[in-house]
């Protein structure tokens, strides 16, 4: 039966998630971060056995699941009350990730027009989701996907690390360190990790602009769509990509958020979905952990990997000084 | 009833879970935790 085969891996996922929340209260360090490094020593060091990795690779459920709970903690009030702006500039960086990489890859190092439009597709939307979604839509080659998604997955290993430090450095607020991991980094489990591992409210802006940006997966994988099949080499799109490829776990989350504002939850039932949460986001962190091989990430192609390291710099940078003016 | 009763209920349910979208499972297991916390007021350690 498919959950049993599935239970080892669950079963190491939950054991890492304890050993990293027990580790994080004797060192005094982030619970969220340890997660994800406990989960790279592990593959990196001794490797994951072949019967534990189906149950590992549910990693991406409890880290959906932990976002639609973490709704009922949201303040609708200052989502509105921000929330406008926030969504404009999600729009702008990401329009303008998009290009950079699209101009830097096609004109000025010469890339394989599909793979330039996975890095742009990973880069300025959702990460390795965002690469997975374009590759159908364009009908990329295999090795392409995979050349991207290792970048991409280069990026999030880079940014985790380096993202906190910045954070701590310039001293950035909660709300502006949020909404900036959101806007600028590339994958949903890393912007949630470095956003709760700054502070509670850095952790929500993080999730929710996140939320906002991977929403446009379905618009730029109908643009990529049509665009390849006016070239005459790709599958001609229908509006019903849209709501395709739309996250349905944004959708569990909205709905979350509305009911929380109803005031339906006590405090007592809202602090135990909290804890649920921070709970899936332990797991899901473990799992995460395990897929950053540091093997693998040595194989990622120069040029693509400085392409996207120039669009990184460019959006973080731009979108950090926004932040700064806007809040 | 015997267990074998039961068998074609559970694999229906595990044919349609597995053919779920990740994501919607995603949405289905916060709102079963909700559900389990609203109704049986469980509380979650940390």
């Amino acid at each position: 039966m498919a959950i049993r085969r599935l239970l080892p891996g669950v079963f190491a996922l939950c054991l890492g998630a304890l050993l990293a929340r027990g580790l994080a209260l004797s060192l005094g360090v982030n619970n969220l971060l340890l997660a994800i490094a406990l989960g790279v020593v592990v593959t990196n060091g001794v490797g994951i056995p072949a019967r534990l990795e189906s149950g590992i690779a549910t990693h991406k459920l409890w880290l959906g699941a932990g976002i639609v709970l973490m709704g009922a903690s949201i303040s609708v009030e200052t989502v509105l009350e921000v929330g406008g702006r926030v969504f404009l500039v999600v729009i702008a960086v990401a329009t303008l990730t998009l290009i950079v990489v699209e101009l830097l890859a096609r004109n000025v190092f010469g890339l394989a027009e599909r793979l330039g439009s996975l890095l742009a597709a990973g880069a300025s939307i959702c990460g390795v989701s965002a690469v997975v979604a374009v590759a159908g839509a364009v009908s990329a080659r295999e090795e392409q996907v995979a050349y991207a998604a290792a970048t991409v997955l280069l990026f999030d290993a880079i940014t985790i690390a380096v993202y906190p430090i910045v954070g701590d450095l310039l001293e950035l607020s909660s709300t502006v360190f949020g909404i900036w991991a959101g806007v600028s980094m590339f994958s949903t489990g890393p912007v949630v990790a470095v956003g709760f591992a700054h502070s509670e409210v850095a952790g929500q802006w993080a999730t929710m602009t996140k939320l906002s940006r991977n929403a446009l997966i379905g618009v730029v994988v109908l643009a990529y769509a049509s665009y390849y099949a006016r070239t005459g080499d790709g599958d001609i799109p229908s509006v019903r990509t849209l709501w395709a490829e739309f996250p349905k776990f944004v959708v569990g989350f909205l709905a979350l958020a509305a009911v929380s504002s109803l005031g339906v939850f006590s405090t007592a039932q809202q602090t135990s979905i909290e804890h649920a949460y921070n709970w899936l986001f332990l797991l899901a962190f473990v799992g995460l952990g395990t897929e950053i091989q540091l093997g693998d990430l040595r194989q990622t192609g120069l040029v693509p990997a400085f392409v996207v390291m120039l669009s990184l710099l460019v959006a973080s940078s731009l979108s950090l000084a926004l932040l700064l003016v806007l809040f | 009833m015997s267990i074998d009763g039961w068998r074609p209920t559970a694999e229906t349910v595990t044919g349609r879970w597995s053919a779920l979208e990740r994501d919607w499972k995603s949405v289905i297991v916060g709102g079963m935790i909700v559900a389990l916390v609203s109704a049986l007021e469980l509380q979650i350690p940390w």
